[in-house]
């Protein structure tokens, strides 16, 4: 996953890549992913996300469908 | 405890103290453990996501998230201390396990100008930037490395 300083610099990006524009979040969601991610990630009971539960954590910021289920087979963005 | 989660806070303390991830051998002589035990463990918790090891070299760990063990593109400042991350999700999440203030200093995947986000108080201070992922979450462990 790459840091992009806009929109535009990830379209400009994408072209030159030869690869299409996908998913895209802002700070705030990036945020929320590092402290449910690894917020105890220093602590004896600290784990990975099992699939359902990062669906879910995906879903709570808005980010739905195949491209954010780690279990899917297909997937569109 | 069980032994895994020693091992697994032994990594995660080490690399939190020091900025360095620890190699089967030190941890084996820091828990007083066999190393072949250790060994064992660390494939395990590879396993589980928790590391990743280098290639060619599973003595040692390329990744144990949102730390790496090599030097890249996402430097984060804690203090007097610089980490380094494997993206830019897990350079958030550097601050968000050690629950500190930080400075993630990253470049535009674009141009490669410089892009700096102060973490303070507990969120990262707003300013213009967006996150692209190019590989979807059923692909992410196919090649965690570059992902």
């Amino acid at each position: 996953m790459l840091l992009f300083r806009s929109e535009e610099s990830v379209n400009r990006w994408c072209r030159a890549q030869g690869l299409p524009v996908r998913p895209m979040i802002d700070l705030r969601q990036l945020w929320h992913l590092a402290v449910t991610w690894y917020g105890n990630r220093l602590t004896v009971d600290s784990r990975r996300p099992a699939p359902d539960e990062m669906v879910a954590i995906f879903a709570g910021i808005g980010l739905t469908g195949s491209f954010w289920d780690p279990k899917a087979d297909q997937w569109s963005s | 405890m069980d032994f895994d989660t020693r091992v697994k806070l032994r990594i995660y303390d080490t690399v939190a103290r020091t900025t360095a991830t620890p190699t089967t051998g030190e941890v084996a002589t820091a828990l007083h453990a066999p190393l072949a035990d250790v060994e064992a463990a660390f494939r395990r918790l590879h396993a589980k996501r928790l590391l990743v090891p280098e290639p060619g070299d599973p003595s040692r760990i390329r990744m144990a998230p949102p730390f790496s063990g090599v030097k890249t593109d996402f430097r984060v400042r804690v203090e007097d201390k610089v980490y380094y991350a494997n993206c830019s999700w897990d350079a958030l999440g550097i601050p968000a396990a050690l629950h500190r203030d930080a400075v993630v200093e990253a470049t535009d995947g674009q141009t490669g100008e410089p892009i700096t986000i102060e973490v303070r108080n507990a969120a990262p201070v707003p300013r213009p930037c967006v996150f692209h992922f190019a590989v979807p979450a059923a692909r992410w462990w196919e090649n965690i490395i570059d992902t």
